[in-house]
């Protein structure tokens, strides 16, 4: 039996990923397309087909791969949608600088450490260990590798960028696992969070980086590593060095506050609603504010006996909050979706 | 412009084609070497539409189902050309370098 669906149906059903607009344009013509490829010319054989035959895997993919694109919209799509994949993209590339500046900071003192290029000796307290052993040597390496991630996306270069962070995010999924399986697991949530929102989430989202998607301002966002080391890592080496690092928020509270700061100095722009695509930044920041709490709420459990501590976590949360909300009607504002319609073909 | 933008370019200079018979004369312009999926065709679609570099040219019934014919634009034409160029500009660059060219070249290769 076949379900009560036929061919045709079924194809509906495939095409249903795609967004409502879409599919008003295209559907009838590309349900033609699919069901051409069955038709053979024997009726026997034709009857059969379109009654019992089921989309192929390759063709459904090749629809999720269209709805991917059409809602992580490139140029040409509907404001919505292109407001989404926008926002999406430049989350996706403020998580790799992240990355790529703890990578600066690992390559950086490691240099320094090992006094080369001339550097003289570093403070007591910022010396770097050499790795030993297997798997601190494969993080520094994978460390290093977010630098060149980073660069390879912003340069545009979406292909081998994606290649490189799958690569980039196995050790630390392994090393999890292992950690789990043999109980040496440092604490319950944060490092599958880390993995989670800081690893998985950022690649899975790479699919935003399609062939339709504009190209990142590569110089602000190239110009914004050695900028996020000399404005994040040294103050936080120089406390290190003399002693105040007591003072410096964990690095949950960093990115919280961190991305407070940004949501705050997004807010004249936001407001004025002047400048064209400050909504996509808005909604940027409500997605990177979104993975700065999810983070920060699952390392709360890091402080379960330092109530101290908690209060500082809760505070670092609370003020993310109130930051994000401001910025965050702008973000609505820049999903209202257009009248009109992307343009179409329409028989001549 | 992407290959598959460029194939599909291609396979519309030889006249208006509807989904699937672009999906075949790709297949047959590449030697089976490009074999488009529905939906990254219509992918490719949407954005050469988009571009105005193709438009719809008519649609006809056939089976009870309509299909719609896709033709260049002349934007379309110029922007084939344009690419085809680039290609062949490529192409000789290769042949010099690999020392191709040239009639004794071109009849070690015939």
């Amino acid at each position: 039996m076949s379900g009560g669906l036929d061919l045709e149906q079924r194809y509906r059903r495939v095409l249903r990923l795609l967004p409502g607009y879409y599919r008003e344009q295209w559907e009838e013509d590309m349900i033609a397309a699919f069901l051409d490829g069955w038709v053979s010319g024997d009726p026997d054989d034709d009857e059969w087909a379109l009654e019992f035959c089921r989309p192929t895997w390759g063709e459904v993919a090749s629809v999720a791969g269209l709805a991917a694109r059409l809602y992580l919209g490139g140029a040409g799509i509907s404001r919505r949608y292109f407001a989404w994949g926008q926002a999406i993209r430049r989350a996706v590339l403020a998580v790799m600088l992240v990355h790529a500046v703890l990578g600066l900071n690992v390559l950086v003192r490691t240099a320094w450490s090992r006094r080369l290029f001339g550097l003289p000796a570093p403070p007591a307290s910022l010396l770097t260990v050499p790795p030993s052993g297997v798997w601190p040597t494969v993080f520094d390496l994978v460390n290093v590798a977010w630098i060149v991630i980073f660069v390879t996306l912003a340069l545009g270069h979406y292909r081998t960028a994606r290649v490189l962070a799958v690569l980039a995010i196995v050790p630390g999924l392994v090393a999890l696992a292992q950690a789990q399986l043999t109980g040496i697991m440092p604490a319950p949530f944060g490092p599958w969070a880390w993995w989670a929102l800081f690893n998985l989430a950022p690649v899975l989202a790479m699919t935003a980086f399609h062939v339709g998607a504009p190209l990142p301002a590569r110089l602000p966002w190239l110009l914004a590593l050695p900028a996020g080391y000399l404005l994040v890592i040294v103050p936080i080496m120089v406390a290190q060095a003399t002693g105040n690092l007591a003072w410096v928020p964990d690095f949950p509270g960093q990115c919280c506050l961190l991305v407070a700061l940004a949501c705050l100095v997004h807010v004249p722009r936001a407001w004025s609603r002047r400048g064209a695509g400050s909504g996509v930044w808005s909604l940027t920041l409500v997605l990177l504010a979104a993975i700065a709490g999810a983070y920060r709420i699952a390392t709360l459990g890091n402080y379960l006996h330092e109530p101290h501590l908690m209060k500082v976590s809760l505070a670092e949360l609370l003020i993310l909050v109130a930051a994000a909300a401001l910025v965050a009607p702008d973000a609505a504002r820049a999903q209202t979706p257009t009248p009109a319609p992307p343009p179409q073909p329409q028989p001549g | 412009m992407t290959g598959h933008a460029f194939f599909v370019l291609t396979a519309l200079a030889g006249g208006p084609r509807h989904g699937y018979g672009i999906v075949g004369e790709v297949a047959e312009l590449s030697g089976g070497r490009v074999q488009l999926k529905i939906g990254g065709l219509y992918g490719v679609l949407d954005r050469l539409a988009a571009e105005g570099l193709i438009e719809a040219d008519r649609e006809e019934s056939h089976d009870g189902r309509l299909r719609r014919y896709y033709r260049l634009t002349r934007d379309g034409r110029g922007a084939l050309a344009e690419e085809a160029e680039v290609h062949a500009a490529a192409a000789r660059v290769v042949r010099a370098r690999l020392g191709l060219t040239g009639p004794a070249a071109a009849g070690a290769a015939g």
